[in-house]
C-alpha cells in the first residue's frame, strides 16, 4: 500500500476537523454555555447540584465549570479576558475588582437595598467601588486569636483569660517567652500577602484605615502608626526571624507548641493537632480602639464582560449566593457566615469557636480597594519589614508608605 | 553563473524550514515584545503608544540595583555550578569502585521537580525545623535558631546555595561527557613523557574541556539569569527586595500588576542584557582557547 503524503495528509486532516465542526455548531447555535472559572482542587460540594437545577430551570443553558488551582485561576480569567476571550463569570478575590472594573473587563451587579441588607455589615463595601457593586461575596472570613492554654498555664498565666488588648498581648507574650522559652506571638512579615493582611488586623483593631470611599489615602494617621509600632513592639517577644514567617509556617509553629498566640481564621479550628489545648478569643484592640475589629475578606463571584450572556451571568451568580444556596456553601466549607440567616445561631451554639470570628464583623474593615492591588500589597509588606527589621521607625515607615500608595489608587 | 545562483537557491530552499521555524517561534514573540515595551499595554482594552516612557521609568526607578544584584547572584551561581560541576565530573570520571551509583546519586537535584526541591529546601532554612540551623546550632556555631531566609544578606545567598545545587547536576553530566570524550592516548603520551597528574589536568584535561566548559557556562549564565522559580518559592523577592533580580522585577510588573508595556521594556532590557554579555563572554572564550592551543 503506497503511503499517503503528508500534503494529502495535513488536507484530509483539515477536511475532517471541519467536517466534525459544522455540525456541532449547527447543533448548539441557539444555547448558551456559561463558562465560570471555579478556584480550588475540585468543585465546590454543593455546586453540581445546584447547576443541575439553573440547567434544568433555564432551558438551552449549560454550565461549563473550569476548576483551576489557587495559584493561577485568578491570573487565567483575568488574562482571558483582558485577551478578548472571557468566562461569563469567576470567583475572584474581591481585592481586584476595582481594578477589573476601571479596566472594564466586569460589569456592576445590580444589588437591590434588601439584598445589600442582608448581609452582615460591611460585606458589602468589599465588593463596591464608584458607589455600585461589581460581584457577589461567596467567601469570607475574619480574624481571631488562637491562643495555647497549656503554655499559658506554663508561662503562669490564666488559660482561661486571653489578651484583650494589645499592651495585655505583649506581656503575656513576653511572659511566655520567658517563662517557657517558645515564641509569644506568632508575627507575619514575609513578602506575601499574609504580611498586609496581618498589618490591616492590628489597623482594624485600633480604628484606623488605609483609603477613604473619595480614594484618599489615609493611611498616614496616628491610628496607624501606633498600629505599626504595636506590631513592631512585638518583635522581641515573637519568633526569630519573622520576615521569613507567613500564615501556613505559624500554623506549624503552634501545632508544634512553639508559639503561644496565633492571628488566624476559622479554617485553623480544623487543622491543629489533637491534644493541643487551645482556645480562641477576639483580636486584641489598641488605645484608639471603638470596638472589636478585624480585616473582612471576601471574594467574588464577578461576572465579565462581553461574553454576550452577562444578564444570564448575573442571574447564575445570584442564584449560587442566595441566602440558602450561600449558607450551605459556607457550612461545607467552613466559611464564616457572610448573612446573618438563623442557621448562624444553631452554628455558634454548636461550636462557640465561632463566636469570636463574628462578633468582630460589626467594627471590621475592608481589604482596600486598589486599582493596583500587588502594588498596594508591596507597598504595605515593605512598610511592616521595614519597621520588623528595625531599618525604620513606625512614623517614618507610614509616611513612606502613604506617599508610595498615591501611585497605586 | 547559472549554476552559482540555482545552487545559492537551492541553499536558501534547505535554510527555508529552519528560517521559517526561527522567525515563528523567536522572531515573531521578540518583535511583538519590542512592540509592546513602547506602549501602555495593561487590563485596558486600549492601547497607546508611549514612546521611550517605559524605559525612562525603568531607569527612574530602582531598577540599578536590580541589575548589580542580578549580575552578582548570576556570576556567583554560574561560577560555582561551573566549579563544582567540573570538580564532580572530575571526580565521577575516577576508575572507582561504585563508580555507576556515585553518577545516578548525582541526579536527583535535576530529577526533583523543582518546586519540590525548592520547598524543601525552604524548610531546610527554617530557623525552628530547619536541619541547617539545629546543624549550625549542635556545633556551637551559633546560639539560637537561625532564620537563613528572613534577612536580606543571608536570604541572598541561600537563593544562590539552592539554585546550585539544582543546577550542578545538569553541569556535572555535560561535563563528564565531555571529560569521556578526551583521546586516552594523549594521557598515555604525556604519562610516557613523566608528565605528572596536575601537568596533564593543566595541559590536557583543561584545554579540552575548555569549549564544553564554554558552552555549559553560556547556557548556564542564561538559565540562572532568568532563574525564577528558586527565587520565588523561596522569598518572593523579599525581604525589603534584597532578593529581587530582573526576572523578579519583570514578573511582579507585567504579571503581578498586569502592567504588561512596561513589563515588556523589562523583558527588551534582560534581551539586551543577556546578548550583549554573551558577546563579550565568547569573545573572552574564543581568546583563551586560541591562547590555548
Amino acid at each position: 500500500m503506497k503511503a499517503l503524503s503528508p500534503s494529502v495528509l495535513a488536507g484530509a486532516s483539515a477536511v475532517a476537523i471541519l467536517a466534525a465542526g459544522l455540525p456541532i455548531g449547527s447543533a448548539f447555535a441557539q444555547d448558551t454555555v456559561i463558562r465560570f472559572i471555579q478556584c480550588g482542587d475540585e468543585i465546590a460540594e454543593t455546586y453540581p447540584e445546584l447547576i443541575e437545577q439553573f440547567e434544568a430551570d433555564h432551558p438551552g443553558v449549560s454550565v461549563e465549570v473550569e476548576v483551576v488551582g489557587w495559584g493561577e485561576c485568578q491570573d487565567k480569567a483575568t488574562t482571558l479576558a483582558a485577551a478578548g476571550d472571557p468566562v461569563g463569570l469567576a470567583y475572584m478575590g474581591s481585592r481586584t475588582l476595582k481594578q477589573l472594573a476601571l479596566n472594564g473587563l466586569i460589569v456592576p451587579i445590580p444589588m437591590t437595598e434588601e439584598e445589600k441588607a442582608s448581609y452582615y455589615p460591611h460585606i458589602v463595601d468589599t465588593v463596591t467601588f464608584d458607589g455600585q457593586q461589581w460581584g457577589f461575596p461567596t467567601a469570607f472570613s475574619t480574624k481571631a486569636l488562637y491562643y495555647n492554654k497549656g503554655l499559658m498555664e506554663a508561662a503562669g498565666l490564666d488559660p482561661e483569660t486571653p489578651p484583650t488588648t494589645w499592651d495585655e498581648l505583649y506581656e503575656m507574650s513576653a511572659a511566655v517567652a520567658e517563662e517557657t522559652g517558645v515564641s509569644g506571638y506568632g508575627l507575619i512579615a514575609k513578602s506575601f500577602d499574609s504580611t498586609a493582611h496581618h498589618f490591616l488586623n492590628w489597623l482594624y483593631t485600633n480604628n484606623g484605615s488605609v483609603i477613604d470611599e473619595d480614594g484618599n489615602i489615609t493611611l498616614d494617621s496616628p491610628e496607624a502608626i501606633e498600629a505599626l509600632a504595636a506590631l513592631g513592639r512585638m518583635v522581641p517577644v515573637s519568633e526569630p526571624g519573622a520576615t521569613a514567617y507567613e500564615s501556613a509556617e505559624l500554623r506549624a509553629l503552634f501545632n508544634d507548641e512553639q508559639l503561644a498566640f496565633l492571628q488566624s481564621g476559622p479554617w485553623e479550628r480544623v487543622r491543629f493537632n489533637e491534644g493541643i489545648d487551645w482556645g480562641v478569643a477576639p483580636l486584641p484592640t489598641g488605645p484608639s480602639a471603638t470596638g472589636p475589629g478585624t480585616l473582612l475578606i471576601t471574594d467574588s463571584l464577578a461576572v465579565f464582560n462581553g461574553t454576550g450572556y452577562e444578564d444570564l451571568a448575573i442571574e447564575f451568580a445570584r442564584f449560587l449566593t442566595n441566602p440558602e444556596n450561600q449558607f450551605a456553601y459556607e457550612s461545607v466549607h467552613g466559611l464564616t457566615p457572610l448573612r446573618p440567616v438563623p442557621g448562624v445561631d444553631e452554628l455558634v451554639a454548636e461550636d462557640p469557636t465561632w463566636k469570636p470570628f463574628i462578633d468582630g464583623i460589626p467594627n471590621g474593615g475592608p481589604e482596600p480597594l486598589f486599582v493596583d492591588y500587588r502594588g498596594f500589597q508591596d507597598v504595605m509588606i515593605d512598610m511592616v519589614q521595614s519597621v520588623v527589621l528595625g531599618e525604620a521607625t513606625a512614623e517614618d515607615a507610614i509616611a513612606t508608605a502613604a506617599a508610595d500608595l498615591e501611585e497605586y489608587k | 553563473m547559472t549554476g552559482t545562483r540555482s545552487a545559492i537557491t537551492f541553499a536558501w530552499l534547505l535554510l527555508l524550514p529552519a528560517l521559517i521555524y526561527i522567525l515563528t517561534i523567536v522572531g515573531y514573540p521578540l518583535i511583538d515584545t519590542i512592540n509592546l515595551s513602547f506602549t501602555d499595554a495593561s487590563l485596558r482594552p486600549t492601547v497607546n503608544f508611549v514612546g521611550w516612557e517605559n524605559y525612562q521609568d525603568i531607569f527612574n526607578a530602582e531598577f540599578g540595583g536590580i541589575i548589580v544584584r542580578t549580575i552578582v547572584w548570576t556570576t556567583f551561581s554560574v561560577g560555582l555550578k561551573i566549579l563544582i560541576g567540573t570538580c564532580g565530573a572530575l571526580l565521577l570520571n575516577a576508575a572507582i569502585p561504585g563508580r555507576t551509583l556515585f553518577r545516578i546519586l548525582t541526579m536527583p537535584p535535576w530529577i526533583i521537580p523543582i518546586p519540590i526541591g525548592v520547598f524543601a529546601w525552604g524548610w531546610l532554612y527554617n530557623g525552628q525545623f530547619g536541619m541547617i540551623s539545629a546543624m549550625l546550632e549542635g556545633l556551637g556555631l551559633t546560639s539560637g535558631p537561625t532564620e537563613f531566609l528572613a534577612y536580606g544578606n543571608t536570604a541572598f545567598w541561600s537563593t544562590i546555595v539552592t539554585d546550585v545545587w539544582i543546577g550542578v547536576p545538569m553541569v556535572t553530566m555535560y561535563l563528564l561527557a565531555a571529560v569521556q570524550s578526551i583521546p586516552k592516548d594523549l594521557y598515555e603520551a604525556a604519562w610516557t613523557d613523566g608528565a605528572g597528574r596536575f601537568y596533564r589536568f593543566r595541559r590536557i584535561t583543561l584545554p579540552m574541556l575548555l569549549p564544553a566548559i564554554a558552552t555549559m557556562s553560556t547556557l548556564s549564565l542564561i538559565f540562572t539569569f532568568n532563574s525564577f522559580d528558586i527565587i520565588w518559592i523561596l522569598t518572593g523577592g523579599g525581604p525589603r527586595g534584597q532578593t529581587t533580580t530582573m526576572i523578579i522585577d519583570t514578573y511582579k510588573t507585567a504579571i503581578g500588576s498586569y502592567k504588561y508595556g512596561a513589563g515588556a521594556a523589562r523583558a527588551v532590557m534582560i534581551c539586551l542584557f543577556l546578548s550583549v554579555f554573551c558577546y563579550f563572554y565568547f569573545r573572552l572564550i574564543n581568546k583563551v582557547s586560541r591562547q590555548g592551543a
